[in-house]
């Protein structure tokens, strides 16, 4: 198996993941139903985290295709800036299902323009999932492609990677606030994962509520900061191990900031020592992260990246 | 200065620039990415504390984090003088690694005046924050802001890392 049928795999779970959580979504505003929109929403959320992987394993595929006579260069091109914008708006739906289960975790509806954001968001996202399914489908197939190859351009997506290349100032901003951001991330997430260890018992947890919109805000800044990095140089993470590894514990880290969304200690009052599973919980989502900092760390060393 | 040179021609130092281990420089350097993001992180928890953001948590116990801070920072300091070493000649000629330890050294003042000013006081969680703390807070986010771009910019403006990086970014285009 190669990198390509890795995203041969990978593709079907948000195409068909996405018709999945709007159809579930859907039915759960017509039926009234509070259980189902939140199971809709995490399979939303689910789904938008797992396309991350999906977009990079793309370019992998590409990697190993793209000698072949048969493949069409702007075919690709078109599948790939399709891809990032369905990417981007599966983010915004992603995040916008976690707003809304965050509203539920505090026994309260989520406002109405979350619902119609989620709503919004979900619809576009499955048309542009469509879009570049289709299109990625056309790259191989030729019994389906229009006969007339509309556009003799790069595309999108690599103009904005030879941006990049072509002015200097890029890269060095990128990785400035690539650092900031690690530090709002890190920073805001230890405190949590430290209040449920039990330093700062006194502190109720639910006080420090506030915080995860700045985890938020570090962790998008680092999102753009990384996909500014990838488009970019794509062979440099692609063919680096150190990068997989960091993809696979930012997903697991991912997973675990979400059970503590969802676990009953966000209720611990002040002096409670927390249970020992969201203890357990926290230690590893602290491991988990500096995980993430060592294969970033890594990337040029275990691997081919500068 | 001639200390750091000579302390770069020591078997040591050339081990930790030249080694192909992942135990030498990288890991010199993944220490000090972990350091920073201790000392920093935490010190932007609790500047935004003082700026109003979970405003609802006393301050008393986040008193707790800053031996977690120090930590940061003597983890951080260690392994800058290693990182220094391993290329003391390079880095002593780089102006942006002085403004570098100029604004560490802001930042670690601003801790310190943190401490001794906001958390001291006797009304501490009686009172709302003073202006004073207000201003510290504020001025040691920019200062560590401007810190981690100082430090990160110097692998680009420095002389040698400037030609290095024309060249691999020409490899790449």
């Amino acid at each position: 198996m190669n990198l390509a049928h890795l995203h041969l795999l990978l593709n079907h779970f948000p195409t068909v993941g996405a018709v999945i959580g709007l159809g579930l979504f859907v039915g759960a505003l017509v039926t009234k139903n509070d259980g189902l929109e939140r199971t809709s929403m995490l399979v939303l959320l689910l789904i938008a985290v797992s396309a991350l992987p999906v977009y990079f394993s793309g370019n992998a595929a590409l990697e190993a295709i793209q000698s072949r006579p048969d493949v069409s260069k702007q075919f690709v091109a078109r599948h790939q800036d399709v891809a990032l914008l369905a990417l981007v708006l599966m983010g915004i739906t992603g995040a916008l299902a976690w707003r809304g289960l965050w509203q539920f975790r505090r026994n309260a509806r989520p406002a109405a323009w979350n619902v119609y954001g989620i709503l919004l968001f979900s619809l576009l996202t499955v048309a542009l999932m469509t879009v570049t399914a289709t299109m990625g489908g056309e790259i191989r197939h030729e019994e389906i492609r229009p006969a007339q190859d509309v556009s003799q351009t790069e595309g999108t997506v690599s103009a904005m990677g030879a941006y990049v290349l072509a002015h200097g100032w890029v890269w060095p901003t990128c990785e400035t606030l690539h650092f900031i951001g690690l530090c709002l991330l890190l920073g805001t997430i230890l405190t949590v994962d430290l209040r449920m260890l039990g330093i700062m018992k006194s502190v109720p947890l639910a006080d420090l509520r506030g915080l995860i919109p700045w985890a938020l805000a570090g962790f998008s800044i680092n999102l753009v900061t990384g996909m500014v990095f990838f488009i970019a140089t794509p062979t440099q993470y692609t063919q680096n191990v150190a990068f997989y590894w960091k993809i696979v514990f930012m997903l697991l880290a991912g997973i675990n900031v979400l059970y503590l969304t969802f676990d009953e200690s966000w209720a611990l009052p002040e002096g409670v020592d927390a249970p020992l599973t969201a203890k357990v919980v926290a230690g590893a989502g602290i491991f988990l992260w500096l995980g993430v900092i060592f294969f970033g760390r890594m990337l040029p060393f275990i691997g081919n990246s500068f | 200065m001639g200390l750091f040179i000579w302390l770069e021609h020591t078997r040591f130092a050339i081990w930790l620039h030249e080694s192909e281990s992942v135990f030498a420089f990288p890991m010199v350097l993944l220490l000090h990415t972990i350091g920073m993001g201790l000392l920093v992180g935490l010190a932007t928890v609790v500047n935004l504390r003082l700026l109003g953001c979970i405003s609802r948590v006393r301050l008393a116990p986040m008193l707790k984090l800053f031996p977690l801070m120090w930590l940061g920072f003597w983890i951080n300091a260690v392994t800058g003088v290693l990182l220094l070493i391993a290329d003391a000649t390079n880095k002593l000629a780089n102006p942006v690694f002085y403004i570098k330890l100029v604004f560490v050294a802001l930042g670690v003042l601003s801790i310190i005046a943190i401490r001794s000013q906001v958390f001291r006081d006797p009304a501490l969680d009686k009172v709302p924050i003073s202006f004073n703390g207000k201003a510290l807070a504020v001025a040691s986010l920019v200062v560590w802001a401007t810190a981690i771009t100082a430090g990160r910019l110097m692998a680009y403006l420095g002389p040698r890392h400037a030609a290095w990086m024309i060249e691999i970014l020409g490899r790449h285009s």
